[in-house]
């Protein structure tokens, strides 16, 4: 017999991270799910605001996080229907594996699902609604999208793995964390529309990105704190 | 393995109800009792999947809830289902678990874990191309695979053939040598035949628990009815 030794913790995220990602590319049930939503968001918003002929650019970064904000919702609702439908969720609760490295996969695998949206709808936005060119600013909208997706991901994956044993987790999920995204929409729509929207304020685009950054840091504090009880029966 | 006083309840129902349970290691208990006894509830918190309501829970030296972690590295799970992934290979999934157990030489244990249940061969097939025996066989290779000091299996023969059954019976006559073993089933015949020692339940409550001994499992099953009706 094997002598019971803590496994290392980056071992056991890299292998629950690698698994999430190699069941999404062999499936293709999530990502793929909210790219098309994004698409189609899009879509409706241009035909709903854009068929008039203004300019929508001070909107852009409104459209572009609120649409990515629903999106999100999709992403983490899915977050743990492999282990549910496969029936393998006793399987990883009974290995030695940390409640709170089982809520960082979920956080990295989140984090990559919004990652492979905003490639998609990152340039549809600029082709849909701003009037210009946003080239030189992609590289300060890439870090919006990197640090809001930091905090829409923890906050996705905790809200994920409470929902996990309730009866009625797709209305439950939702109802919970999309009123506790509104900081992030706010503040990354602001952010994007700072350096996108005609403005050019990089000052203002600095407090959006600090907030955005705290945010993450006060969220994931909570997971921190609150990860243990989360998995409680 | 030491339980005392176990208590489970699920709103007003008492699903486990003062169960005590012991086992040395080279033990076998066969948990034998009808639908909703209490007999998988009983499986899943001496597994750290349920926290009892009341009672002491102590897994290889280890007292639950508080180091339940320590006791998971301990413990070898098969619940009813495999607790694989049906759109992983099956030596991706053992190198899942792998990892999570932290295994060192994990591809030679694997291998070795493959063999053991005689599905080296299609390693690298998709789970969701295996026959419901096969995925069976392929999670008592995963229970197996951190040669766990105690092994809770629940129904482990739903689904096996003659000649599954047949396999499952000689890695669990191996397994229980030098480690503790709790077999939750409704075979009354193959639990007596199995196990050095009876819990039998009924509606969460112990009514028998002794060595089988030199009992013989047919002549058990007039017993075993009288018990539980």
């Amino acid at each position: 017999m094997i002598a019971a030794a803590r496994p290392a913790w980056g071992r056991q995220l890299r292998a629950l991270l690698l698994k999430d990602l190699r069941l999404e590319l062999r499936t293709r049930d999530t990502a793929v799910a909210m790219v098309l939503f994004a698409v189609l968001a899009m879509l409706i918003f241009q035909f709903a605001f854009g068929n008039r002929g203004d300019d929508l650019t001070p909107y852009a970064g409104g459209i572009l996080w609120a649409t990515l904000s629903l999106t999100a919702v999709l992403g983490v609702g899915r977050s743990w229907v492999p282990e549910r439908e496969q029936g393998v969720l006793d399987g990883i609760l009974s290995a030695p594996v940390p409640r709170l490295v089982l809520m960082a996969s979920k956080t990295g695998a989140i984090y990559a699902y919004l990652l492979a949206v905003e490639i998609v709808a990152v340039p549809l936005v600029a082709i849909f609604f701003v009037r210009g060119s946003v080239a030189g600013d992609l590289g300060l909208i890439a870090l919006t999208c990197l640090l809001a997706n930091l905090g829409i991901a923890i906050l996705g994956s905790l809200y994920a793995c409470l929902a996990l044993f309730a009866r009625a987790r797709e209305l439950l999920l939702p109802v919970l964390f999309l009123p506790s995204l509104l900081p992030v929409v706010i503040a990354a729509a602001g952010a994007v529309n700072a350096v996108a929207g005609g403005t050019n304020d990089l000052s203002e685009y600095r407090g959006y990105s600090l907030f955005l950054a705290v945010y993450a840091v006060i969220f994931g504090l909570v997971a921190y704190a609150t990860y243990d009880h989360v998995f409680d029966d | 393995m030491r339980a005392s006083g176990l208590v489970k309840r699920f709103g007003d129902r008492r699903a486990v109800d003062g169960v005590d349970v012991e086992l040395e290691a080279g033990e076998c208990l066969a948990v034998l009792g009808p639908n909703g006894a209490g007999k998988s509830t009983l499986l899943r918190m001496l597994a750290t999947l349920l926290r009892p309501d009341a009672g002491r829970l102590a897994v290889c030296g280890h007292a639950l809830p508080e180091r339940a972690g320590r006791a998971r590295a301990e413990i070898g799970y098969l619940g009813h289902d495999p607790l694989v992934y049906l759109d992983l290979t099956a030596r991706q999934n053992l190198e899942l678990y792998a990892d999570l157990y932290g295994l060192p030489d994990a591809r030679r244990r694997i291998d070795d874990a493959l063999d053991r249940v005689g599905l080296l061969a299609r390693s690298f097939d998709l789970v969701r191309t295996f026959s419901r025996g096969m995925a069976q066989r392929l999670g008592l290779a995963r229970a197996l695979l951190h040669e766990p000091r105690l092994l809770l299996l629940d129904e482990p023969y739903a689904g096996l053939d003659a000649a599954g059954a047949h396999l499952l019976d000689a890695v669990l006559a191996d397994a229980s040598r030098d480690r503790g073993v709790v077999i939750v089933t409704h075979e009354v015949e193959r639990g007596v035949a199995l196990a050095g020692r009876l819990l039998v339940l009924r509606a969460g409550r112990t009514v028998l628990s002794e060595p089988t001994g030199t009992v013989d499992g047919s002549a058990f099953r007039a017993r075993y009815e009288e018990l539980v009706a």
